[in-house]
């Protein structure tokens, strides 16, 4: 029962420090070379969050930061609350723009694989490529991979790859390309914002935070647009990554491996030891 | 049950102090807004548990569903909602919750340290690529539909 005792006051001590922290310091646009890049209290408090949790400092216990993560899953909950009431008055808005929604679904999918997969065969990754490639690797896209090819593959091991990449730098990472993108003025705001919907709660939230910073004028849309996105890759999400995405990967890593893969001693040695185990 | 509400009142009263920094929204002004954020995200986990059809991602399908009708306009009232809702801002909401995913990366960080560099390039780039595809065609449609 103690494992369910989510009530840890000292992490939701620090939490409320750094979040004071974080608003007070509040949304910056900092100049860079390229563009501007846009930084914002969430961000803050991840960062200022993670900082403290690094096993070298001991301010945390391990069990604290399972505590934290536990939090984060029913935390989580609340943010879809907020975007659902934001959905509800504007669903005749969303509705309008159903054909952008349902097209840019398609581009969150394929997104993935186009970009991904043939540069981690010319980087010379192997069947690792698959897993890692055909989706953005959350929870509901690695039972699939795992399904599939068993939990110890070369193929989940890929996907397991990009998952951990995904909880620990996906916010920012989106955060920072949010900002990259829109100080292009090549998108609009709208197009961003579905884009930022890639289909985790945590990370949408810090694209479209950062889409916000930079067209503060266009606040509502912002949200309700990368809600909507946000919802629609949820529920397609599954079925689309098991039945197409993944597929697709594999076709695409097979024919396209012997073609420009790397070929060295140690991938033959890597195979050799493939076939063994079978 | 009992735990997720004691979680997200406390997530919620750090949200108010967050919304009043930030937003300059008193939390008597917004307490009441919470508490419907709160009600509705609890109502829609029940939901979740109760509803026998089966969807992927239940909690966050009911949940939004939930949310979404009792603001639409074919809700009577849905304007009172609104109203109250309205007072919580969404990125005064997503920094507490982005503070505890901060606070529980120091568990994973040893296993990220023994992936190799291509893997980051590739998730890099995994990202970049479900990101930036999804606004490209956005950006096509919303041009071809002449929205913007």
């Amino acid at each position: 029962m103690n494992k369910y005792k989510l009530t840890n006051v000292k992490i939701h001590i620090i939490a409320l420090c750094l979040v004071i922290i974080a608003e007070f310091i509040g949304a910056k646009k900092l100049n860079v070379g390229f563009g501007v890049i846009a930084l914002f209290p969430m961000l803050y408090a991840l960062v200022l969050g993670g900082i403290m949790s690094l096993p070298s400092l001991r301010i945390l216990k391990e069990k604290e930061m399972t505590k934290s993560a536990n939090v984060l899953g029913v935390s989580f909950i609340l943010i879809v609350s907020k975007l659902g009431t934001m959905l509800g008055p504007s669903i005749v808005k969303v509705f309008q723009e159903g054909w952008a929604l349902l097209f840019q679904e398609i581009g969150h999918f394929i997104g993935t694989i186009i970009i991904a997969l043939p540069i981690a065969v010319l980087l010379g990754m192997k069947r690792e490529t698959i897993g890692a490639t055909y989706s953005i690797d959350r929870e509901n896209n690695l039972a699939i991979i795992y399904e599939k090819f068993g939990p110890e593959s070369e193929e989940s091991k890929g996907a397991i790859g990009v998952y951990i990449f995904g909880t620990l730098f996906g916010a920012i990472y989106l955060g920072l390309l949010a900002s990259i993108l829109g100080g292009t003025r090549f998108f609009s705001p709208l197009a961003l914002a579905m884009g930022a919907g890639v289909g985790s709660g945590s990370t949408m939230a810090a694209a479209a935070g950062a889409l916000i910073v930079l067209f503060p004028d266009f606040k509502d849309d912002i949200l309700v647009f990368s809600g909507a996105a946000n919802l629609a890759t949820t529920i397609l999400g599954t079925f689309i990554c098991a039945f197409i995405s993944l597929p697709l990967a594999e076709r695409f890593y097979n024919w396209l491996e012997p073609r420009i893969g790397r070929r060295k001693k140690k991938n033959l040695d890597n195979q050799g030891g493939a076939s063994y185990e079978k | 049950m009992k735990n997720n509400a004691l979680i997200l009142t406390i997530i919620g009263g750090i949200t108010l102090i967050g919304n009043w920094i930030s937003f300059k929204v008193s939390p008597i002004d917004s307490i009441l807004g919470m508490i419907i954020l709160i009600i509705i995200a609890l109502v829609g986990v029940w939901l979740s548990k109760i509803i026998p059809i089966k969807v992927e991602s239940p909690t966050v399908i009911w949940v939004s569903v939930l949310a979404l009708l009792l603001t639409s306009p074919i809700f009577p009232g849905h304007e009172t909602i609104s109203q109250f809702t309205d007072k919580i801002n969404f990125m005064a909401l997503t920094t507490p919750v982005l503070t505890y995913a901060g606070l529980s990366v120091g568990k994973d960080i040893n296993t990220f340290k023994k992936l190799g560099i291509r893997i980051v390039i590739v998730s890099l780039l995994v990202y970049t690529g479900t990101f930036l595809l999804a606004s490209i065609f956005a950006e096509i449609v919303l041009r071809f539909n002449g929205t913007i």
